[in-house]
């Protein structure tokens, strides 16, 4: 394995001392003086609802306030990937607390209190708050418009129903594959939908001043996207790409929910009728519950047929995905599942339905895992269920039918190199899998779980990713990227890229989230793909500039390029040990020559990056023939629980994860993603719950209510495993890990439970209620 | 988020100025102590008030004292100096151990045990340990001084028979004359920072008396008088702690909401309560409850 | 309007607040002291923690006008010579990653440590349950302090 100075190395994090110190500024945090605007939203208290008229009459007089905007002012549809979304509501709302308008006012006070005064006539609609009852025969739409609604051209709608988007998979023969099966097990799996719960909430500012500037600073995933939809949207009010500027400071977290555009595009419209102020969105704790992403709900069905041996002979999921009342985001979770739903296996004979359904719960959209957990928590139930019922070890079904480098996926591209085998039996060993535990105590049960995982990016085939680097004067180096750093440290890790090519110390690399006009294009920083995606453009602009470098070298110095190494940031020679040239010398200033010139110049790197062999142009009826996935991470994972039976209480003793992540980059990164990710997961399957009443409100919008783990929490062991099969396109062998690591929980524990008590439990979340009460019902039927 | 409501503020240093405010402003006043559940209320536009009289200028409510056989709580005495006295850890271990379970040590550090039950948020930790305590609670007014016994001071959710004008001084625990030993039971989704959905507390004594009270399973805790009757009529064994255990179902009707279901908080109560007596019966056989350090030893508490 | 006069991070401002003001938006939006941040707005979450005389407390859930004569301590002042040894180990240990909590958690931990300097697994739990972090996973903030106590 080659030796690297930088890459492999747990670096100290670049944004560390700002963060332990207190001085990161997040959006909420910065200034903007006293000409300050303070927005209020006024929300529609109706699932489904006619929207008659709006009067602003009385709002308008409330002293102090400056505007009162309307979905009329404002009447532009967007999207990510369907324009099904409006700034405000136009004629209709389509959720509980859907914004309807806005009001605009010196005070955060006047502005709340002029948004009461806002009246609004509504004419209730039937409201439908599941996907079943939504497909089925003559229910209300609630997009009448869905047929007309711009979109990628791999979605497929069906008009005039209630289904945004139906991705099939069809390989191979299923109905031959079920034939020859010795054993097929059917179930029906339910996951609803979970909040992302970042501590920081959604915040925007922004600014329309009276030159036709428009500026953002929001806390978001995704500049450039945002910069692209606000542009699109506002183009009626004379608004282009140049004019809008977006200026992202620290996140707060995201975990999906601040990706693509949700309530910034508010703050963009507004500032356009108050220009020349800045005017301030804030969202609270309730809103970050009900009016923004949600993780998508669904009904899973699902069937699996094998042989004796375990071998997999057919597979057919369909999944009724509970997508919300827009779904320019979530269409693509269903996508992205109805690709991949066969998980990490070899199947020859797949079926896969999944269907992306408008309902009148708040907006479905990504979240860590983007669909995976979702149907990951079905399969890997099932795969637990059937290897009990043929007597064959859990983790022995599973290595049977891992899917390996090379065999096809369900959409017919081969598998990347994988350390999916690797991963499981490291997993078996360290949690001793084969050794049998039991409880002195009567009333304490303990099982253990496995689970595999495996997630890909899930990006528009053109997804970019580019990369500035200049050198300063003393050969420290700014490098210009627009990944966000959410917290998964993702800016360190393009220092350290950097940092190995050029030979700087990643203590020399400032790097920063970024403004639009200054830090160079990305698409959006989701899918796991920045680490592989960016790295990669960092990485080819830090050869670009190690190149201008030794051209320079060449010319001046006569020697051959191909002698030319850099080395504790200078530049040396391998057929000449005497020359040595540190790169704080000419990097800016250039090499004076023998008659007093300088050749030279600043050294500016610059990369950019695509993966040029992806398409999602294929057959719709069978999606065959593209290639719509750069790669999968893969990995396994293991866990050891004790459940008090007189009360459903799990405690979690042990979990041990691995996942591939090609090349750990910054080891101490890629386990705090394991670890975190885990947390998150333990918290989705255990915990979360998010409840809605018969109207379609949210009744636990808090964190009284909604609980997310404490410290009190935590299991009592966790181990990260690093496996590293190089993918061969990414930067020194990586590829994304950071939401991989949340994805094998549910099921895990699932199967955990399952062991100790032989209790299946098909629905999530697996509360302590949930436990007891089940356990009491099979103690009954006893 | 703002609150958008203004009142008035007030900070009196001696209790008689404290009882002067509430006279001249009654109804329109609200007693401010540690604020946890009153600033929350005041941001939810929930009884905003005229003046907030804010107490904690008057030293005199700050005790933890033992007079004679009373064990005294003054009104600002928070969860987290509950935690930190060694009076009330060997004196009135179930209010110690409770304590440890409120929130958590940022709020424990402000909120007050008297403004605990004088929010009277039906799912409040500290009812359930005074209730078996037979504590009392002393008010002061302008007209005089009122004592109160706990068993008639929750009126409803949120709602307690203090009188508008009045103010808790300090909560009385009498000391019993007898060896005793209690234990609280809390039913929480996880081991974090939770509101009880439902919680026991089992105060234990050595001539086989129980007092058992139930907590968060209804508008108001309650003690249970038949469930205490029918342990000191039988005592205690395997068969009566079982028959007193089938009984709650008679004794309490807990409604299922948001944070759970009636069946599931029927089912802990149960559990809770047999939990709680065996802890009860353990420690009072225990020569001496001091044990562990005090500080941040919740864990410790429960396992004991 | 009130004046109060109140030590923060070791100086002593006066400033005049509104009884419905709180400590909070005092903090953030008068003082412009920024590292106490807004996460819930009702305790649940502790972003918002700051010290009042070395206690750790929701400034969330307190109105400014109650903390006339007191000593306020926010991370701004714990990091004002330079970052402490508790603050270095939580930098070498990575642990942080949004950082948003990151504030309130250190100054919980503080609280923590100088009471009890050498806590135990548990205590350290005890001490930071109430701040909540959706990142980390809370083993690393747990590790990073019980490693600190230990070179100690």
């Amino acid at each position: 394995m080659q030796d690297y100075k930088y890459i492999g190395h747990s670096a100290e994090r670049v944004d560390g001392i700002e963060k332990v110190s207190g001085a990161a500024l997040y959006t909420d945090d910065l200034e903007f003086g006293p000409d300050l605007l303070y927005a209020e939203i006024v929300e529609g208290p109706h699932a489904h609802a006619m929207l008659n008229s709006i009067d602003t009459s009385e709002a308008e007089k409330v002293p102090d306030v400056l505007a009162v905007v309307t979905g009329k002012d404002f009447p532009f549809n967007f999207g990510l990937y369907m324009k099904d979304r409006y700034i405000f509501a136009q004629d209709r709302v389509r959720f509980y607390g859907e914004q309807i308008a806005a009001v605009v006012a010196r005070t955060p006070i006047a502005a709340q209190k002029a948004a009461k005064l806002v009246k609004v006539n509504y004419t209730p609609l039937p409201k439908i708050l599941d996907p079943l009852t939504a497909i089925q025969e003559g229910a209300d739409l609630i997009h009448p418009e869905l047929k007309n609604y711009d979109r990628v051209p791999w979605f497929f709608p069906t008009p005039d129903t209630n289904i945004a988007h139906h991705r099939k998979i069809r390989k191979g023969d299923v109905d031959k594959g079920f034939a020859e099966a010795d054993y097929v097990l059917e179930d029906t799996y339910e996951v609803p939908r979970y909040s992302h719960c970042a501590i920081e909430y959604h915040a925007a500012v922004a600014k329309f001043d009276h030159s036709g500037r428009l500026t953002v600073w929001a806390s978001s995933q995704s500049p450039h996207t945002q910069r692209n939809l606000f542009a699109n949207a506002l183009a009626p009010l004379g608004i282009r790409h140049n004019d809008v500027r977006v200026i992202v400071p620290h996140v707060g977290g995201g975990f999906g929910s601040k990706a693509g555009v949700t309530m910034e595009i508010i703050a963009a419209a507004i500032a356009m009728k108050v220009q020349g102020h800045p005017v301030k969105v804030m969202w609270n704790r309730e809103r970050e519950f009900y009016n923004t992403y949600q993780r998508l709900g669904v009904i899973a069905k699902l069937k699996i047929g094998v042989k004796k041996d375990g071998s997999i002979t057919a597979l057919k999921h369909d999944l009724y995905w509970d997508a919300g009342a827009y779904v320019e985001y979530a269409a693509n979770v269903v996508n992205a599942v109805g690709l991949s739903a066969i998980g990490p296996y070899r199947v020859e004979n797949a079926s896969i339905d999944s269907y992306c359904i408008y309902t009148n719960l708040p907006p479905g959209g990504p979240y860590r895992g983007f669909g995976y957990s979702e149907f990951l928590f079905g399969l890997e139930s099932h795969m637990d269920r059937i290897a009990q019922h043929l007597g064959i070890d859990p983790v022995e079904i599973r290595r049977r039918n891992a899917i390996k480098e090379g065999e096809l996926t369900a959409y017919g591209a081969p598998m990347n190199p994988n350390g999916l085998l690797q991963a499981i039996d490291r997993v078996a060993e360290e949690v001793r899998w084969h050794e049998k535990l039991t409880s002195n105590d009567p009333n304490i049960a303990i099982g253990k779980g496995f689970s595999l995982f495996w997630k890909a990016p899930a990006m528009p085939p053109n997804a970019s990713s580019s990369c500035f680097l200049k050198f300063n004067e003393d050969a420290s180096i700014n490098l210009l990227v627009s990944g966000m750093d959410l917290g998964q440290g993702f800016l360190t890790v393009m220092a350290q890229i950097a940092a190995e090519v050029l030979s700087i110390p990643t203590s020399k690399i400032r790097t920063e989230n970024p403004d639009t006009d200054r830090n160079p294009y990305e698409w959006q920083t989701v899918a796991s793909h920045v680490t592989w995606g960016c790295g990669n453009a960092v990485h080819k602009a830090a050869i670009d500039a190690r190149e201008q470098i030794f051209d320079l070298i060449e010319r001046t110095k006569h020697l051959p390029r191909e002698t030319l190494y850099l080395e504790d940031e200078m530049v040396k020679c391998t057929t000449d040990p005497g020359f040595e040239l540190l790169l704080k010398d000419f990097v800016i200033y250039g090499i004076q020559m023998e008659d007093g010139t300088f050749k030279g110049g600043p050294i500016i790197g610059r990369g950019s990056f695509m993966p040029e062999f992806t398409s999602t142009i294929s057959d719709p009826e069978t999606s065959q023939g593209g290639h719509p996935n750069v790669h999968y991470t893969v990995g396994a994972a293991a866990a050891i629980v004790e459940i008090d039976k007189q009360t459903g209480k799990v405690r979690i003793k042990k979990i041990v994860e691995a996942v591939d992540c090609g090349k750990a980059l910054n080891p101490s990164l890629v386990k705090g993603q394991i670890v975190g990710g885990i947390m998150q997961g333990i918290s989705t399957v255990l915990y979360e719950e998010m409840k809605f009443d018969h109207r379609g409100k949210m009744l636990n919008p808090n964190f009284t209510d909604y609980k997310i783990p404490t410290a009190l929490d935590v299991p009592d062991e966790i181990i990260p495993i690093i496996i590293e099969v190089p993918q061969p396109d990414g930067p020194f062998g990586a590829r994304g890990m950071g939401e991989h690591t949340m994805i094998p929980v549910a099921p895990m524990i699932a199967n955990a439970i399952d062991n100790a008590l032989g209790l299946r439990i098909t629905s999530m979340p697996i509360t302590a209620e949930k436990v007891c009460l089940a356990l009491l019902k099979k103690e009954k039927k006893k | 988020m703002a609150i958008p409501y203004e009142f008035g503020y007030q900070k009196p240093a001696t209790l008689q100025e404290a009882i002067a405010l509430l006279a001249e402003h009654d109804k329109n006043a609200r007693i401010l102590a540690g604020g946890t559940d009153l600033v929350n209320e005041l941001k939810q536009g929930f009884r905003v008030p005229e003046i907030l009289i804010d107490i904690k200028g008057i030293t005199e409510l700050k005790n933890i004292q033992l007079v004679d056989d009373q064990l005294e709580i003054g009104a600002l005495v928070t969860f987290s100096e509950i935690l930190h006295s060694k009076i009330l850890h060997d004196n009135a271990y179930i209010l110690f151990e409770a304590a440890g379970l409120v929130a958590s040590n940022g709020v424990r550090n402000r909120a007050t045990m008297v403004g605990n039950i004088c929010s009277a948020v039906a799912c409040m930790d500290s009812a359930s340990p005074l209730l078996v305590h037979d504590a009392v609670i002393h008010l002061i007014s302008s007209q005089g001084e009122r004592n109160v016994p706990i068993q008639k001071w929750f009126d409803d959710n949120r709602k307690t028979t203090i009188r508008p004008n009045e103010l808790v001084t300090h909560v009385s625990i009498p000391i019993p004359k007898v060896k005793y030993a209690g234990a609280y039971q809390k039913m929480m989704r996880y081991s974090g920072e939770d509101l009880s959905q439902a919680n026991v507390g089992v105060l234990l004594f050595a001539d086989n008396t129980v007092h058992v009270a139930f907590g968060s399973v209804g508008p108001i805790p309650k003690r249970s008088p038949k469930i205490e009757n029918l342990l000191k009529a039988k005592g205690l064994s395997a068969d009566t702690i079982e028959e007193a255990k089938q009984m709650i179902e008679k004794v309490i009707a807990p409604i299922t909401d948001v944070r759970a279901s009636k069946e599931y908080r029927l089912h802990m109560c149960k559990v809770m309560f047999v939990r709680a007596l065996n802890t009860a019966q353990a420690r009072i056989k225990k020569p001496k409850l001091i044990t562990k350090k005090l500080h941040y030893e919740k864990k410790c508490l429960q396992s004991e | 309007m009130k004046k109060n006069v109140f030590s923060l991070n070791d100086e002593i401002r006066s400033i005049y607040i509104n009884p419905n003001e709180t400590l909070l938006e005092v903090l953030r939006d008068k003082l412009g002291v920024k590292s106490p941040k807004c996460g819930c707005d009702s305790g649940d979450c502790g972003a918002c923690t700051v010290l009042i005389d070395g206690k750790s407390v929701r400034s969330c859930l307190i109105l400014a006008i109650e903390v006339d004569g007191s000593t306020i301590s926010t991370l701004e002042g714990i990091s004002k010579d330079g970052l402490s040894p508790l603050q270095k180990a939580f930098h070498e240990h990575n642990v942080f990653q949004c950082g948003y909590c990151a504030p309130g958690m250190i100054l919980s931990a503080t609280e923590l440590l100088k009471k009890n300097p050498h806590p135990s697994e548990h205590d350290i739990k005890e001490a930071i349950a109430g701040n909540l972090c959706r990142c980390t996973g809370y083993i690393p903030v747990i590790e990073a302090i019980l490693d600190f106590t230990k070179k100690d």
